[in-house]
């Protein structure tokens, strides 16, 4: 694949992420894109650790740690700073994991893209609360283990739909990225950028550590998550008009599944609801986009 | 203003002031990747061990200069080799398990007549010279590479051809629709202007042998097969029986022999092929009778499906008994064979069924059941008889190797035996193999003996061989490669998307059998380029770059010109994801060493 002017380096080696983190793949991606005028703001998530203990970054931009709670707010700030200083020309991103975003962050999202404040706000998706220990979120999928749903109780509620919740807001732009699809999500971070408003990004980040898959394997299930259909590849502009990036040939979803130990437990039988919920829901997706499965 | 900001002076904010740079988690790994080049599997299935997969590469680039190069560092006929080649780098291409193998005879061949329309010389590395000549008899595909491959090892070499024109068979035995004449003089051309002399019409008879050993470091005998083997039946010496070379050699010199009514072409290799294909552009019918099945025909299958196209039939288990003239006519009598188990070679054995003979009645019969050595002493000398009642000989020698054997009696002169002298399969690409087989040999036996010859030769194998470069053997950058095979599933086929295969524009049947024109027709340089892509380029690294983009730890780093990856294994984790997605295997993850 052919990305050019993508040269430029804004991450360190030397960073304290596990191998094979989709995470930092993604940040790698999002920072090429942005370029160096933008100003990171960090809640707490994986990367508050990957960034770096005091003293050391692992970033050569500026970025701001902040409570959990406050990606939305914190955001809302420092764009404010920066119009007082007449700098519009830097990007404002909020960089959370799902846990900031899905569950704790929600209310401070939710109210800055309602005021429709001029930033991005990029959720890297690893499903559940890696960083602390694997506890699930509100972005875990149905069907999986984690340390808060072991055994018998692994999780049986769906994955909330983020995407759709920010499309409710009617902002300018939302879309869905995946690591293992860099040119899809560097045309996205990059048309984010130059869109005024509110803009949402949800990238699927894989967490080998956390999903129980070999290191080396963080891409090919990135990517196979989007050929069955699992996490398709879709942007929404102004809430209404949606577009489609992928189609997919349609992997079964049991491919996705039998590669990753956090669903071992899974029974054929659970494989086939799942495989019933993800062709609803990609129905549905096509509805919308105003396409015909 | 700075008043009211009182809470300013109580305000920390830390801020960082170096990066993680000063953690080496390359401590981390015990998993190592690097990057590691592998052997394509066309490329050992390739007689003349051609780079297949850096050919395509290079065509994929629009590098066509580069490719054809690339070519002949290997292959000194790449125009000849694109058209009658019988391509077995297609028959094992990775591409088949995914959807269909690139054409690959079809990118060699489109170079060749890019390079020879636009003239290009080529820059190709020479070693300084030698001071040593070498006589070449017969300028056919093996007398033709070995000349090339000694000249590029610093030798003189001069071919001696008896007949007017270069080529040997591949002039006067390839009917024109399969290869032009134009097509083989402008390969013979580029081989002279890179220094090596033909003498045309001088003809190598037994005293002259003698006299080239005494003026000559060395002598090369690539004379081929041109004596046609008896069938050993009455009346085979008969009127209206030909042998099928010799026609096939007036039709190439221009005549244009008479073959109203029916010929039957007796014999099932290429040249009984080509004897009957050209008979129908003749205006003749042709039966092809062969005493063995059409699946046991040494000739290659496309050209027997090629020929059924055009007409020509074929009668299967019928072996001749005799020829009688009838008139103007030929009475062809045949006896009709089964198949009882299997002969050595794999192919059925047959024996007669004993039914009673059948006649057929033709105008003219042509046999083309195989060829030998015109001389006895073009013979090579036999594996056993070393001459234990002679002088000593130097020891190793006769040296008999997979495609040629090299001889010296007592000291002498050494002589090296080529092409169908020594090859068991008897084709062109095979000859060619036999010319470099022979080059590296013979530079072997000059720089360090004749003992050292087959060590040299197994460490320029493509892979596991038995197929030989030249550019390893010249301490080329192919030596890098491993000699590790990629298979399909090595291959992470997620990068690649079926695409068809290159469909050749060919003449129309109607077209093909009232001419000689070549039968397949020119692609474009587009078509060529997207045939190209649609390479695994298996083992190679084409620099997708996938490496250094999904690298976690921005391990990667580049040259200038952003080829030339290096990992740095200070911050290296060992994750294996460049391994993994690579697409075409180029990359290895081995255990790290202990410390």
């Amino acid at each position: 694949m052919q990305l050019d002017a993508l040269d430029k380096e804004l991450m360190c080696s030397g960073h304290v992420g596990c191998p094979g983190c989709g995470a930092t793949i993604a940040m790698r991606f999002v920072l090429k894109a942005l370029g160096e005028k933008t100003v990171m703001v960090l809640p707490a998530c994986c990367w508050s650790v990957i960034a770096g203990p005091f003293p050391q970054s692992s970033l050569k931009i500026p970025v701001i740690h902040t409570a959990f709670e406050t990606g939305g707010a914190t955001a809302s700030g420092v764009r404010a700073a920066l119009d007082m200083k007449g700098d519009t020309e830097t990007t404002v991103i909020t960089w959370a994991g799902d846990g900031g975003t899905f569950d704790i962050g929600f209310q401070a999202l939710s109210g800055a893209v309602e005021r429709n404040e001029d930033f991005i706000y990029a959720c890297y998706d690893n499903e559940a609360y890696m960083n602390t220990g694997i506890q699930r979120s509100s972005s875990t999928p149905y069907g999986a283990w984690t340390t808060t749903t072991t055994g018998a109780d692994w999780k049986k509620l769906r994955k909330k739909n983020i995407v759709e919740a920010l499309v409710a807001h009617r902002i300018p732009y939302a879309a869905t990225a995946n690591i293992a699809f860099p040119e899809d999500l560097i045309r996205k971070v990059k048309k984010a950028k130059a869109i005024r408003g509110s803009k949402f990004l949800h990238i699927y980040a894989s967490c080998p550590t956390g999903w129980r898959i070999p290191s080396e394997m963080s891409i090919k299930i990135a990517r196979m998550a989007v050929q069955t259909n699992i996490f398709p590849l879709y942007e929404v502009e102004n809430g209404v008009n949606y577009t489609i990036n992928y189609k997919p040939k349609e992997y079964l979803v049991r491919e996705y599944f039998k590669l990753q130990g956090r669903f071992r437990h899974l029974k054929d039988t659970d494989l086939d609801q799942i495989q019933e919920m993800v062709n609803e829901d990609w129905g549905l997706l096509l509805r919308k986009a105003g396409e015909h499965a | 203003m700075e008043a009211e900001l009182g809470l300013k002076k109580n305000l920390y904010m830390p801020r960082t002031s170096v990066t993680t740079e000063s953690n080496k988690t390359g401590s981390w790994r015990f998993l190592r990747p690097r990057y590691e080049e592998k052997t394509s599997p066309c490329s050992t299935a390739c007689p003349a061990g051609e780079d297949i997969a850096r050919i395509e590469m290079l065509i994929t680039q629009g590098a066509f200069k580069e490719a054809w190069e690339t070519i002949l560092r290997e292959n000194p006929l790449p125009g000849v080799c694109g058209r009658v080649c019988y391509h077995p780098c297609e028959g094992n291409c990775n591409r088949r398990e995914f959807d269909t193998s690139i054409a690959v005879h079809t990118m060699e061949r489109f170079l060749a007549d890019t390079a020879a329309r636009n003239e290009t010389k080529p820059v190709l590395e020479r070693l300084p010279p030698k001071g040593k000549g070498v006589a070449i008899i017969g300028s056919g595909p093996a007398g033709l590479a070995a000349a090339w491959f000694l000249n590029m090892l610093g030798y003189d070499s001069e071919i001696f051809e008896a007949m007017p024109e270069a080529g040997g068979l591949l002039r006067w035995g390839i009917p024109a629709y399969r290869l032009p004449a134009a097509v083989l003089s402008n390969e013979i051309a580029r081989i002279e202007n890179q220094g090596v002399r033909i003498r045309l019409s001088e003809t190598v008879s037994a005293s002259r042998f003698e006299e080239l050993k005494t003026s000559y470091d060395a002598v090369f005998l690539g004379c081929g097969y041109w004596r046609n083997i008896a069938l050993n039946i009455p009346g085979e010496s008969g009127s209206g029986v030909e042998d099928g070379l010799s026609f096939l050699k007036q039709l190439r010199q221009g005549a244009k022999p008479d073959v109203r009514g029916v010929s039957a072409v007796i014999g099932g290799g290429n040249t009984a092929i080509d004897v009957a294909r050209s008979i129908i552009r003749l205006g003749g019918r042709a039966v092809i009778v062969y005493r063995r099945r059409r699946e046991d025909m040494p000739a290659f299958d496309e050209e027997i499906i090629s020929a059924l196209e055009e007409g020509v039939e074929l009668r299967e288990l019928l072996a001749p008994v005799q020829i009688a003239a009838q008139g103007s006519d030929c009475i062809l009598t045949l006896q009709q064979m089964k198949v009882e188990g299997r002969d050595r070679d794999g192919r059925g054995r047959i024996a007669a069924d004993g039914t009673s003979p059948v006649e057929i009645s033709v105008q003219r019969v042509f046999v083309a059941t195989g060829a030998a050595a015109a001389e006895t002493w073009h013979e090579p000398p036999p594996a056993e008889t070393a001459g234990h009642h002679t002088a000593p000989l130097t020891p190793h020698l006769p040296l008999h190797l997979s495609h040629c054997t090299l001889h010296q009696e007592q000291q002498g002169t050494p002589i090296i035996y080529g092409g169908d002298l020594t090859n068991t399969s008897k084709n062109v690409t095979q000859a060619i193999a036999s010319g470099k087989q022979a080059a590296m040999a013979l530079d072997t036996f000059f720089q360090s003996g004749a003992g050292t010859i087959r060590e040299r030769l197994s460490g320029c194998l493509v892979g596991e061989g038995p197929s030989l470069s030249m550019e390893i053997y010249m301490h080329g950058p192919r030596k890098e490669r491993k000699t590790h095979i990629v298979s399909h599933q090595e291959i992470n086929t997620d990068y690649f998307q079926f695409e068809p295969r290159v469909i050749q524009p060919r003449l129309l049947i109607e077209e093909r059998t009232s001419s000689f024109d070549e039968i397949e027709l020119k692609i474009s340089a587009n078509t060529a380029m997207r045939e190209a892509g649609r390479c695994f380029n298996c083992g190679i690294c084409n620099d997708c770059d996938n490496c250094y983009l999904f690298c976690p730890d921005v391990c990667i780093l580049r040259g200038r010109d952003m080829t030339e990856r290096h990992i740095d294994y200070d911050y290296c984790k060992g994750c294996g994801l460049c391994v993994v997605e690579c697409p075409r295997n180029a990359m290895t993850l081995g255990e790290e060493e202990k410390l």
